[in-house]
This record gives structure tokens, C-alpha cells and sequence, in this order.
């Protein structure tokens, strides 16, 4: 019965976060650094969808003949690395081993995050051990969590995700807890309880829905973190195995040829920068769009 | 405020446990034998027996780990796999170079952050501003190993106007200060970026609230107003970045101090973990953890200083 | 009002930097007159585990033990011959008897006399198991170490040892004095005959030693040495060019280009000992087959990947390589030679089209280099091969455990001895430890056992010499490179000879 009585309700809320959309929409459209990032993040996309199309090699195919091509040759536009590998194939490529990297770890993390906040905001009593854990998690250093992470399963593109996941919830979950702890005291939040709607119902229909605001705020700008870590990681030997054409592995072992063919890092560093700025300024547009006064740091 | 000190210190101390015990299991969980890292490529059965035995390694795991922490509680860190030297004083030789490091950089991010953040923020819209934002975000997305390697090239290699690695000058020195200028750099960055966009939108708060409408209509001179009203307000969320950045910034370390090579705990702590020198990866990780949440303490402190309407229950 | 204020903190920033620059270059200048000072800094990329040679057994703590401590015997660099150092003579009255005579009036850096007694001390140590001294296996077939005289020695053997002469020249054998050893901690402090004394260890950060001036052969003309750890190591060719280290090894081939362009600098390259190969784990299946060895072996172009080190690797295929007792030059080209077409026949016939393996490298040196040429090259003959990086220690824990398919290695062959490389490395004695591959084959290990009892020099080499053939037949291990070993060093440093080995010693070493 109380959820027949809340229909009307319901039905008004989409309607009213469909304006809202458009309103954050068109803010975010008018911010010249979020368009910006957004014409970035959408090129990184096509060019990952269409990878075997827009290159004429496989990004691990080699031809040692043709090692370390500068920016420009014949056949090779933007030159080969030391193994004779097209770097164009493996800049292309590799957006799609760094969207798919920062896709799924941002999403693990999210899961985990949002499941974590929800329920230590919702529920007083799971709060003080969840947030114990969260702040656990939050005194490592993330870089070293990963470490320990990845020595303990092993080098692969996969056991970073996992840790950069993992490294992503403590932060994911206190935006979580925060915007909970707001909305729960909020009136019709409370009338909704006395009316005995469950509390997963509550949780999930209604309280959710006012977390999305920070929640895609932090994954979008997590997006930003995941492809950094995932290229630190890559530096310090403990990321994608080759020949896997990921950027931070790319410039890792570009550095060592820094003088004979400087093309080897650069390119790819500033395939990096350019992703992780496009990430930024939109994740940093979308809080100006959509609430200038959400504060919060991950 | 005393109740809260003694508080936070008896989670410090549950924490440490906690992370303590995690590390433990995960170094013992994770493939790769200390043992066969001492011997080399040439040791024979007997000789790793030998030497597990002399570590200490045969015993059941969670009688390893109850020796550890009995052994912590009387002040014993242990003694590296590695080198059988003492861990604290392996530490305490790297401990202030990391700490040097980290000081260094924070004073690089404030200066460049806050002077970046308030100029934006009074000339809001300038070209300043723009170009101040877009450097900012920029700063925030440049991998720092990357930066790091950059810095060196220009500043050491082709101008030679900065040494290209190491730190062992006191700071206080003129050489010390150069050794630690380009790495101070390479991981202030980071914080610079966001102690910058921080300030910012603080400082446009601030300009734009009651209080400095009224002190500016009164008809005190604007610079006045902004450095006395403004900054003390601006210092808030700076504070903030220091203590949710600084987490970030000693795992910047590893990195940085990689680059420079500079003798830190950041590499110790990654020459440990390859090497699964296992007191030593507990006891660094422990202290890292540890700093970590006493710097927190004293931001929240300082906060509680500042702005008397924030209150711990 | 506010522009002028940043433009003042630029003008100061750029007075700072400007200062910075002239100091430094001021510096620059005094160091190139003519007044040298006598000091020498050497970059490593990490950092010595111990100093006691007892009790460490890595490549960096080598080169400062090295320069501490002195062993009884040495190789001639040029002539690979063993010659005495700290020992003067000796005798083999039976075959399992060695007498060493000492050299007379040396003494330990701490005044303690070098004699007889030091050296039993030492090796009794060595061989002593709650020591576990990770090298103590190039004593093993020793019984016992007696004293003679003052400065006599006799080792007995429990069967006859051929490579005795060459175990106690490597750098792990170096006698140490007793008194240090019993009374403080050699592996901090150490104490040998040598011609630096030990300074002092900032752990992590640098060692530094002074000259011996009591040194028996003669004081070195170095006053100080430095040896500073610098991970990257392009960070350590960055300060080879600014001056902040006059010397680094093991260059990386594609560091070599950039070093020697610099115009400063001096290259020194010499044909090595080291081996690298790429070897099967021959209890696992297809990897037993020899078959399917073979085919790989035709497969994998080695002369492809010996062009991408710069000269700084050649191809041989024979396991003992050209600088290691026990080499015979027919072997040279006697391997599976690169033939894509008989590797594909092979695969065909044998039904490995498809087969899955697993290349499992460790993330140090060349070795991944070697895994992705050797697995874009299986690729194309139609084996699927996927790459495995790990940390070094994990590495090593996991191919002596056998969890591997096929994988990278190398061996340094620090006693350029074949019996060294042969016995531990492929002899079925040492399956679980340190032959990785788990190759055993009767014939292979007779011949091997008898390189090392024989005392005959002349014959062991042959044993060698067969023993090697066997194993390549087997294609056991596939040669990718023998070493070259390198170094590069400021114009000033005179007298840096590299030992085959890829050591050096500094004694001969001086700045003009």
C-alpha cells in the first residue's frame, strides 16, 4: 500500500531530473575546457571502436628492420619503436587498453564503494566498523596498496585493475556515506520509513538517486587517477605485460631511448596527459554544472 | 579537544594493528621466497633450508606474526632479511630524507597553489585565471616519473643548472636546496594543482560574502581587505588538501625518489617489497600508515583552531 | 599592482637559478685543471646487500668486496690463467690433497696478520651450515681445511675437485680477518688485505672507501672511492654527463648510443663470460619433447635480437661460451639454426600448431627484451606465446620450484669455469635448486662429474667440451647472447681494466 501511496511521487521525480540534466548539460556545453574534454574523451572512444579499421598493423607486430622509425615515415607516420612496431597501431590501441583499464576499475570501485557508503550511511551500527575499514584502506598511500597488491597476485593488466579498484572504494565510499547521511534525514526520506517502505526500496529508489551528482563526479575525475596509477604502475615494472600496447608502459620503456627516438615517450606521454586532462576538466565542469558547492577531495 | 586526541590515538594504535596484520598475511601470502632472493640464482636446497631456518621462516605464519608484534610492543622492529641490519635504523637513516622531500614539496605546492588560487580568484575570468586553471588541471595529469625525467633533461642535463640526483646536502645548505628544488617540483605538482583550484573557489566564496561586501563599502582599501579577511578563510581548504594529500604524496615518493635517486623510505619500502624483505616492508608501510593519520589528527586540530564552529563529537 | 609583484618573484627566481648555474659552473672549471683530485664515484643501480663474502653472494656487493678484500687466487683478465695473489704456490701431493703456500708479511687492514690461520678460519666459516653462507656450494667437495704451517694451508677433498683453483678465485672465496669477523660484523664493517679500507655505508645511498696506505703491493693512487646508488638508470647516464659520477657497468644497450655521443666519456667493451638463453622446463609437456625444442630452436632468430644490443652481446650457440674454460670453437655454429621453414615443417608434423606457452621473464635487465622478440618470432610459426613478468626473487622462487614453461636466464659464469656453469645449472644433482630446467641425462652428468674430478686440466676441457655438445643436442638451453661486457667512464679515469667477468678492480685506476 505505502508504495501505491508514493506513486505520484515517483512519477514526478524523473521529470524533474530530466530538466536537470538539461540544465547541467547545457552549463557544461557553455564551460570551453569541458567541451574540450569531452571532444577528447569522444576521439579516445572512436579511436578505440575503431581501431583495426583507422591502422594498417597489428599493434604487436614486429619488424626489427624498421626499429626505432622517427615521426613521419613512410608507412609510419608516427614513426616505430625499438622493435619495429607501428607507434600509431599501438597509440590506438592503447586507448582502448586505457579506457577499458579505467572503465572496469573505475566500476569495480564504484560497486564496492557505493555499497560500502550506503550501507554505513543508512545503517548506524554497520557505520563505525565500515568507516574503520574505509580508513584502513585510506592510509595507504594508493600506489602502495596497488604494490602490495599486485605482489601478492602477480603482475598483469588484470591484477591492476583490481588493485586501482580496490584503491578507488575508500574515497568512493565516503562521498557515498556523506550525501547519505544528508538525504536520510530529509522529510520525505523519514516519511517514507514511517510508512514502512523497506529499506532497500528506500535505499535504492530514493536515496541513491541523490548520490549520483557526486558519484559521477568522482568516477569521471576517477577516471583520470585509474589511467595515471595504471601508468605509474606500468614505470615501476608492475603493470601491463607486454607486448600489450598500454601508454605507461609505452612511455616506461620509451625513457630508455629517450635520446635516439624521444618520439618513443612522447607520444605516448602526451596521449596520457591529454586523456587525463580531458577526464579532469570534465569531471571538473560537471561539479561546476552541477553543484558548485560539492566539496569533496578523493 | 583532549578527549579527542586521546580518541584518535587509540584508533591510531587499533589501525596500526589492522594494517600490521594485513601486510603480514599479503607479504606471506605473495609468491616469492626471501630465502631464494638471499641465496641468488645458485643456491642449492639445503643452502635456502639453511637460510629460511636462520630467519626464521619455518615457524607456523601466525606464530611468526605474534613474535613480530610482541617484539613491537618492546620497541623491536626487527632486523632486515636483507642486509641483517636493524630496521629502525634503516629508517631512521631515510626517514629525513623522505621527510625533506615531502616538506619540500608541500611548501612548492602551497606557494605556487595559493598565490595561483587568489590571483584567479580576484581577477576572476582574466586571462590569469584561465590559463592559471587550465595549467592547474594540466599539473594533475602529467604521470610525475614522466615530468621527473623532463625536469632532469632541462634543468640538469641541457642548462646543468641543478644537480641531477641525490640528496645528502643538509637543506639548510644552498647544495641541499638545489638537490631537492627539481624533485620538490616534480611532486608538488599535483598538490600545487589542487591546493590552487581550492583556493580559488574559496577565496570567491569569501569575496563574494557579506562580510567583505560591508568591510569593502566601509571603504577599507581592497588589497587590505583580501589579505586580511580573505586569506585566513582561504587557508581552510588548504589545510584540507595537506591532510588528504598527504597520503598521496608520500606514495609520490616511491616514485620520485626513484627518479632522483634519492635514499628515502618510498624506496626503500619498493626494494623491500621486491626483495620480500619482510620486517622491513611491515615496519615502513607501518610508519607511512601511522604519519598518515597523525597529520590528519593535527589538520583536524589546526581546524578545530581555526574555525571554532567545527566540533568532534 | 599585482603583475608587478610576479614579475618581481620571476626576476628573483631567475637571480637564484643564475646563481645556482654559475656556482656550478665554477666548479666545473677547477675540476678541469690540472690538479685531479683522486677520487672516483661509480653509479649502481642498487644498492650492496653486505660486504662480507662470506655472507652475500650478489654482483654488487662484489664489486666493493672486491676492492676490500683479495682472494688466494685470480684470473689473469687477459690470459684467463689462474695465477696466485694472496697465495704463493701450491702442490696437489694426491688427487684429493691441495697445498697452498702463502705469501709472506701481509697483513689484514686492522693490523691482524694474514696466515694460514686466516684462511682456515675463513673457510671454515664458509662451510659452516648455521652460517648459511648462500655460496658455501663451490666448497662443497672440500673435507677439510687444515694449517700446516704459519703459512701453509691443506685442503682435502672428499673426491678429486678439478675447478678447486677456480672456486677459490672468486670474489665469495676472499679471506677475511678473523679478528673482525669474531669480534664485530664483517658484513658492515668488513676487514680484508686489499687495497681500500672500508669508510663508511650510508645504506641506500652510498659506500665509500679509502685508500689502504699500507697495502702490500703498494698503495693505490685513488684516495677515495664512492659507489652511490642511483636506481634509473638514465639518471645515472644523466649524472655520467653532468660529472656527478665518473663511472658506470652493464650498460644497457639502449643507453650505449646517448654514451657515446657524449664527448667526455670513454666506452670500454670486452667479450664476456656471461651466458643468456632461453631454456624449456623439461618435466612439463610439449617442453620435453625434443621435437618441439628443436622447432622453437629453428624458430627463434637469434642473430635478430644479437643486432638489437649495439655489439654489446654476440651470438654463439655453444652454452660454454668463448671466454669460459671448457669452450670449443666448432660449437659455435653447431645449434639449430634459424630456419622459419623447418620450424613450421616440425610444428606441422608434430601437431604443436596452436600450442599454447606460457614465456615467463623476470623484469630486470634483458630479459624482457628476449621474451617479446622471442615471442613475436614463435607467433609467426604458429606457436601461441604469451609473456609472464615477475620481480626478480619471485622469479628465481619460481623456476627452481619448476612452475615455468619455458623461460629467460643468465649466468655469469664468475669462475670462467665450464664445470661451474655445467654442474649447477644442468646436472641432475641440482634439480630443485639451481638447475631450473630439470634436465637430466645420465650421459650429460658422467661427463660433467668428471670434469670435475679430474685434476688434469687438458682433460677436463674435454669432458667440457662433450658435455656441452650433448646438451645443445638436447637444445636444453638456446643461447640468445654470449655477454659483452661494458663500462663507461669520464676521459679522466685511467687504467679501468673490466675483468671478462664484467668485474673490475680499481687498484691500477687514476685520474689525470
Amino acid at each position: 500500500m505505502a508504495s501505491e501511496a508514493l506513486q505520484p511521487n515517483v512519477g514526478k521525480k524523473p521529470k524533474k531530473r530530466e530538466s536537470q540534466l538539461l540544465q547541467t548539460t547545457r552549463k557544461l556545453l557553455k564551460n570551453k575546457l569541458a567541451v574540450f574534454g569531452l571532444i577528447v574523451i569522444l576521439l579516445q572512444m572512436i579511436m578505440a571502436v575503431t581501431a583495426p579499421w583507422i591502422v594498417s598493423y597489428t599493434p604487436i607486430e614486429q619488424s626489427l628492420s624498421d626499429a626505432e622509425l622517427g615521426i613521419g615515415s613512410e608507412g609510419h607516420w608516427l614513426g616505430t619503436d625499438n622493435y619495429g612496431r607501428d607507434m600509431w597501431s599501438r597509440l590506438v590501441y592503447g586507448a582502448r587498453v586505457s579506457l577499458l583499464v579505467g572503465v572496469t576499475s573505475v566500476v569495480i570501485g564504484l560497486a564496492g564503494g557505493i555499497t560500502l557508503g550506503l550501507l554505513a550511511g543508512y545503517y548506524k551500527k554497520l557505520d563505525g566498523l565500515i568507516m574503520r575499514i574505509v580508513d584502513l584502506l585510506f592510509a595507504f598511500p594508493g600506489i602502495l596498496l596497488a604494490m602490495l597488491i599486485i605482489a601478492m597476485l602477480g603482475t598483469s593488466l588484470i591484477n591492476v585493475v583490481i588493485a586501482i579498484s580496490i584503491w578507488s572504494i575508500p574515497g568512493c565510499a565516503r562521498i557515498v556515506r556523506g550525501s547519505v547521511l544528508s538525504v536520510k534525514k530529509q522529510e520525505y526520506v523519514l516519511a517514507m520509513r514511517s510508512m514502512g517502505a523497506s529499506d532497500i526500496r528506500i535505499i535504492l529508489k530514493h536515496i541513491l538517486p541523490n548520490c549520483t551528482a557526486p558519484i559521477i563526479v568522482f568516477a569521471t575525475m576517477r577516471m583520470a587517477t585509474s589511467i595515471l596509477s595504471t601508468s605509474a604502475l606500468s614505470f615501476l615494472g608492475l603493470g601491463a605485460q607486454p607486448p600489450t600496447p598500454e601508454w605507461g608502459a609505452m612511455i616506461a620503456a620509451g625513457q630508455d631511448f629517450m635520446w635516439s627516438s624521444p618520439h618513443m615517450t612522447i607520444v605516448p606521454g602526451i596521449a596520457i596527459m591529454l586523456v587525463v586532462f580531458a577526464f579532469n576538466v570534465v569531471g571538473d565542469g560537471l561539479r561546476d554544472a552541477l553543484d558548485p558547492n560539492m566539496d569533496f577531495n578523493n | 579537544m583532549v578527549s579527542l586526541i586521546v580518541r584518535r590515538f587509540f584508533q591510531l594504535i587499533l589501525l596500526l594493528i589492522g594494517i600490521s596484520f594485513l601486510v603480514f598475511m599479503s607479504m606471506h601470502i605473495a609468491p616469492g621466497d626471501p630465502a631464494s632472493i638471499i641465496g641468488g640464482p645458485t643456491a642449492s636446497a639445503s643452502d635456502l633450508e639453511a637460510i629460511r631456518e636462520s630467519l626464521g621462516l619455518n615457524k607456523p605464519v601466525l606464530v611468526q606474526y605474534v613474535d613480530y608484534l610482541s617484539g613491537i610492543l618492546q620497541g623491536d622492529l626487527g632486523y632486515s632479511f636483507q642486509t641483517n641490519q636493524s630496521v629502525a635504523d634503516a629508517i631512521m637513516t631515510r626517514f629525513p630524507n623522505t621527510l625533506n622531500l615531502a616538506i619540500a614539496s608541500m611548501i612548492v605546492a602551497i606557494i605556487i597553489g595559493v598565490t595561483a588560487g587568489i590571483i584567479s580568484a580576484v581577477k576572476q575570468n582574466s586571462w590569469f585565471d584561465v590559463s592559471s586553471t587550465t595549467i592547474a588541471l594540466a599539473g594533475i595529469s602529467i604521470p610525475n616519473f614522466w615530468l621527473g625525467t623532463m625536469l632532469i633533461l632541462l634543468f640538469s642535463v641541457t642548462l646543468q643548472w641543478l644537480p641531477v640526483g641525490g640528496l645528502n646536502a643538509p637543506f639548510y645548505t644552498v647544495e641541499g636546496i638545489k638537490q631537492l628544488i627539481l624533485p620538490a617540483i616534480t611532486l608538488g605538482t599535483g598538490s600545487a594543482a589542487m591546493i590552487a583550484r581550492m583556493s580559488r573557489s574559496t577565496m570567491l566564496e569569501v569575496i563574494r560574502a557579506d562580510y567583505i561586501r560591508t568591510a569593502k563599502a566601509k571603504g577599507v582599501r581592497q588589497r587590505g581587505v583580501i589579505w586580511i579577511h580573505a586569506l585566513r578563510n582561504a587557508m581552510i581548504p588548504v589545510i584540507t588538501v595537506i591532510g588528504v594529500n598527504f597520503g598521496a604524496l608520500l606514495g609520490g615518493t616511491i616514485i620520485t625518489e626513484q627518479v632522483f635517486a634519492i635514499n628515502g623510505v618510498g624506496r626503500l619500502m619498493i626494494d623491500a617489497i621486491a626483495a620480500r624483505d619482510f620486517p622491513v616492508v611491515q615496519a615502513t608501510v607501518l610508519l607511512v600508515a601511522a604519519l598518515f593519520v597523525l597529520v590528519n589528527l593535527i589538520v583536524d586540530i589546526i581546524y578545530a583552531l581555526i574555525d571554532p564552529r567545527i566540533s568532534y563529537d | 599592482m599585482k603583475k608587478k609583484i610576479t614579475f618581481y618573484l620571476l626576476v628573483l627566481l631567475l637571480a637564484f637559478v643564475a646563481g645556482c648555474s654559475s656556482s656550478s659552473g665554477s666548479d666545473s672549471e677547477s675540476a678541469g685543471a690540472s690538479n685531479v683530485p683522486q677520487e672516483l664515484t661509480y653509479a649502481t643501480t642498487s644498492d650492496a646487500v653486505g660486504l662480507s663474502p662470506i655472507d652475500t653472494n650478489d654482483s654488487v656487493s662484489s664489486n666493493v668486496i672486491a676492492q676490500v678484500y683479495e682472494t688466494l687466487f685470480t684470473r689473469n683478465p687477459e690470459t684467463m690463467e689462474i695465477e696466485p695473489l694472496l697465495a704463493e704456490s701450491y702442490e696437489t701431493p694426491d688427487e684429493n690433497t691441495w697445498e697452498i703456500k702463502l705469501k709472506e708479511g701481509i697483513k689484514f687492514q686492522d693490523g691482524t696478520d694474514f696466515n694460514a690461520e686466516a684462511v682456515k678460519y675463513t673457510f671454515d666459516q664458509f662451510m659452516d651450515e648455521e652460517r648459511a653462507a648462500p655460496r658455501a656450494s663451490l666448497l662443497a667437495p672440500v673435507e677439510s681445511v687444515e694449517v700446516k704451517d704459519e703459512y701453509t694451508v691443506v685442503i682435502k677433498t672428499t673426491e678429486p675437485y678439478g675447478p678447486l683453483l677456480a672456486a677459490l678465485s672468486h670474489t665469495n672465496a676472499s679471506i677475511v680477518s678473523p679478528t673482525a669477523d669474531k669480534e664485530g660484523d664483517i658484513n658492515s664493517e668488513p676487514v680484508g688485505t686489499g687495497p681500500f679500507v672500508f669508510e663508511e655505508w650510508a645504506e641506500g645511498d652510498h659506500i665509500t672507501l679509502m685508500k689502504n696506505e699500507d697495502y702490500w703491493q703498494g698503495e693505490p693512487s685513488l684516495e677515495t672511492v664512492t659507489l652511490k646508488v642511483v636506481p634509473e638508470y638514465s639518471t645515472a647516464v644523466s649524472m655520467l654527463e653532468t660529472g656527478e659520477v665518473q663511472f658506470l657497468d652493464k650498460i644497457p644497450a639502449e643507453h650505449l648510443s646517448r654514451i657515446e655521443s657524449m664527448s667526455d666519456v670513454e666506452v670500454q667493451t670486452k667479450p664476456g663470460t656471461p651466458v643468456y638463453y632461453l631454456g624449456f622446463n623439461m618435466e612439463k609437456e610439449p617442453f620435453n619433447d625434443p621435437e618441439f625444442r628443436k622447432a622453437v630452436a629453428y624458430a627463434v632468430d637469434r642473430q635478430a635480437y644479437v643486432d638489437q644490443l649495439n655489439g654489446l652481446g654476440v651470438k654463439n650457440d655453444s652454452i660454454i661460451g668463448p671466454k669460459v674454460f671448457g669452450y670449443d670453437e666448432s660449437a659455435k655454429d653447431a645449434g639449430y639454426p634459424y630456419d622459419v621453414e623447418k620450424a613450421k615443417q616440425i610444428i606441422e608434423e608434430n601437431g604443436f600448431t596452436g600450442q599454447k606457452v606460457t614465456l615467463l621473464a623476470s623484469n630486470s635487465g634483458s630479459y624482457m627484451k628476449m621474451a617479446e622478440i622471442v615471442q613475436s618470432q614463435l607467433t609467426e610459426v604458429g606457436i601461441d606465446a604469451e609473456i609472464e613478468s615477475m620481480e626478480w626473487g619471485t622469479f628465481l622462487d619460481t623456476t627452481s620450484e619448476g612452475n615455468f614453461e619455458m623461460t629467460f636466464m643468465g649466468w655469469t659464469n664468475s669462475t670462467a669455469d665450464g664445470s661451474e656453469l655445467l654442474y649447477p645449472n644442468l646436472h641432475s644433482d641440482n634439480i630443485g635448486s639451481s638447475n631450473r630446467m630439470r634436465y637430466s641425462n645420465e650421459e650429460f652428468d658422467a661427463l660433467v662429474d668428471e670434469s670435475r674430478t679430474l685434476v688434469d686440466q687438458e682433460a677436463r676441457q674435454k669432458k667440457l667440451q662433450e658435455a656441452n655438445k650433448i646438451a645443445m643436442e638436447d637444445a636444453v638451453w638456446i643461447p640468445m647472447n654470449h655477454d659483452v661486457v661494458s663500462a663507461a667512464y669520464d676521459k679522466s679515469v685511467k687504467g679501468l681494466e673490466l675483468d671478462p667477468t664484467g668485474e673490475w678492480k680499481l687498484y691500477n685506476v687514476t685520474r689525470e
